[in-house]
């Protein structure tokens, strides 16, 4: 399987994760999250416990299931973890604490080394049999609400390690702190080629006109995204550049708020037929490849976010890339080298207009947004990442590591 | 080409980045830090600098966090100066870009402090080294390699290997010194300097030296009688 990425992931990537894979073998390798569709970690796991697995490591991956109740709470941390305000009650903290311990009992939580993702599982660490235990923070931790924060952080000093997407999401914490970025899969469905053919099955499909620049925003309907500010940006481009805008997005069975957010972006739009609001069914993977391979320019405007891979996806299709300078986004983009960081709803505009209207800088910003993430957000690099915290929380203390 | 009797392996490191929990968000924050954080971590932001795919006009991360952040561009501009290859420690590195950053308060205006979230975040790394598989026995076959090799593997064996070997060279020109016994390219290789180019930029004038003393070789060669 890793063959398949020979001439796409560099080679380097390739051979590390090989001999990573050879000091590793046989071993367990379990991960744990919430939700096995919607969202960026799902999508992520889906792809690379079959890499693992393909390198004889014992790899596997299993959910936890909660209430309505329980996916509340655990979006309320997430929101305060993030810088808002939420009331979250001692009540709740104990059902959060109650149903990762009946997850425990109904687990096989015994492996070599483990990897939690994210809040809601969190507690599980205090059923741990064994092995190295990893807690994996894809949200933007710079900036959370004090108390929701000493309370979950009791967990995270259980934790052999802990990993976080971004530098700037980091703590001061008593364990190790790795930085690994998430990434995506060239190979998968949402990344692949497409032929021209497909292209336009999905355009006709989704009723999008081709005669016309596509803005195109992906993402779940969430406040962070700013989907009203897209709007209004691409209403400040419209004056000038007659073009289409999409919001597409797919719900998450772990995010209770979609809904109503869908609900008032479709309202913001006010009927504007040139204005395609998209709820796309889970795993449309090939239609999301496809709309973002129609796009002109791709938008990412949000306000607070994790990493963003849905920025890495089309800079991998060499769409030039208007993000917000916010969580793992500046990360990704180059301010003026393979995208633009914004800051506000006019900036968004301006930099809309300006690619609009200057098309071979888009094709050179989206060359080099294609090479960017072949060199840094490939899901090879992110697999190697994973074994490489791995081995190094195996071999605490040391800072080099000779793998021969 | 005869064959030599020690082939030169090449290798390449890659970094997994731990975060320290540390960051400054001001010039003196920034001094305080860097007299206290590890030295791994001193080692990240300024040895490893140059495993990063873009390099601005900075070499290392103080001195482009000091110029991009807080505009602070004669800061920057001392603070990039500091060349690490020429101390025998750590200590001795944190020492001096403590020192620059003191005489430059002393004589400027209070500077201001980074936006949030644009503060210094203290990293370090765990770094992997690995065998690529080449192995190479002559010039030629040594350049070949050159144009294949990923940054990675230049960096660990141009950069890295100052720190790592005690006559404080590069791999490279070590290897055509006493392996191949050219000392003339070895010093060539050994004038490249480090802190004005780029992983690429060093690796196309190591090809370029190569190249060029293997023509001149060849042309030697015809001209003999």
């Amino acid at each position: 399987m890793i063959a398949n990425y020979n001439g796409i992931a560099p080679k380097g990537d390739l051979i590390l994760l090989q001999k990573l894979a050879e000091k590793l073998r046989s071993r367990s390798f379990l991960h744990v999250n919430s939700t096995k569709e919607g969202g960026g970690v799902a999508e992520i796991l889906q792809r690379m416990i079959p890499i693992f697995q393909s390198l004889d490591i014992d790899a596997r991956w299993e959910t936890i299931t909660g209430d309505a109740k329980f996916f509340d709470i655990t979006k309320k941390i997430h929101n305060a973890l993030q810088g808002n305000m939420e009331t979250i009650t001692d009540e709740m903290w104990e059902y959060h604490f109650e149903l990762n311990k009946q997850n425990a009992s109904t687990m096989d939580l015994d492996a070599d080394a483990v990897i939690i993702h994210d809040p809601q599982p969190g507690p599980l660490v205090t059923f741990k049999k064994r092995g190295t235990w990893l807690w994996r923070c894809h949200i933007d931790l710079s900036n959370p609400v004090k108390d929701v924060y000493t309370r979950l952080g009791k967990y995270s000093g259980k934790y052999d390690a802990v990993i976080f997407s971004v530098a700037r999401f980091a703590r001061a914490l008593k364990v190790d702190e790795f930085i690994i970025p998430p990434s995506i899969d060239p190979l998968s469905e949402k990344n692949r080629d497409l032929t021209q053919e497909e292209i336009w099955e999905t355009a006709e499909k989704l009723n999008l006109p081709q005669d016309r620049p596509i803005i195109l925003q992906v993402s779940r309907f969430d406040r962070f995204k700013d989907p009203t500010g897209v709007i209004e940006a691409y209403r400040m481009v419209k004056r000038y550049n007659d073009c289409v805008l999409v919001l597409a997005g797919s719900p998450a069975t772990d995010d209770p708020e979609g809904a109503a957010v869908l609900a008032l972006v479709e309202e913001f739009a006010s009927s504007d037929p040139d204005i395609h609001i998209l709820l796309l069914p889970p795993f449309s993977d090939k239609d999301i490849n496809a709309l973002q391979r129609m796009a002109t320019i791709v938008l990412q405007k949000s306000l607070k976010e994790g990493f963003g891979l849905t920025v890495s996806e089309a800079m991998w299709k060499k769409k030039p890339v208007i993000g917000g300078a916010v969580g793992g986004i500046p990360l990704q983009i180059i301010h003026g080298v393979n995208g633009f960081l914004v800051n506000s709803i006019e900036g968004a505009a301006f930099r809309m207009r300006q690619l609009l209207n200057q098309p071979r800088l888009a094709q050179t910003m989206g060359e080099r947004a294609q090479e960017s993430v072949r060199a840094n957000f490939l899901i090879t690099r992110q697999a190697r990442d994973y074994l490489a915290a791995w081995y190094a929380s195996e071999n605490k203390g040391a800072t080099v590591l000779e793998l021969t | 080409m005869a064959s030599i009797a020690t082939p030169f392996e090449f290798k390449q490191c890659m970094g997994i980045l731990k975060s320290t929990g540390k960051k400054a968000k001001n010039v003196k924050e920034l001094c305080n830090y860097i007299g206290s954080v590890s030295d791994e971590s001193i080692f990240h932001h300024t040895y490893q600098y140059f495993l990063k795919e873009h390099v601005l006009e900075y070499t290392n991360d103080f001195a482009h966090w000091v110029g991009e952040s807080l505009e602070e561009r004669s800061l920057s501009e001392q603070l990039s100066n500091v060349d690490p290859y020429d101390f025998e420690t750590i200590k001795d590195v944190r020492r001096e870009f403590q020192n620059v950053i003191t005489r430059y308060l002393e004589g400027s205006p209070e500077p201001r402090e980074a936006r949030r979230g644009d503060e210094f975040y203290f990293n370090e790394t765990v770094t992997l080294v690995f065998p690529v598989g080449i192995w190479v026995r002559n010039l030629a076959e040594f350049l070949m390699a050159m144009k294949v090799i990923e940054s990675g593997s230049i960096y660990y064996h141009f950069y890295e290997a100052r720190v790592r070997v005690q006559e404080k060279v590069d791999d490279f020109s070590r290897w055509i010194a006493e392996s191949l016994g050219n000392e003339d390219l070895a010093m060539h290789i050994r004038s490249i300097d480090p802190f004005m180019h780029n992983v690429e930029e060093i690796r196309h004038h190591i090809a370029d030296a190569v190249e060029d003393w293997i023509r001149k070789d060849m042309e030697r060669m015809v001209q003999s009688p």
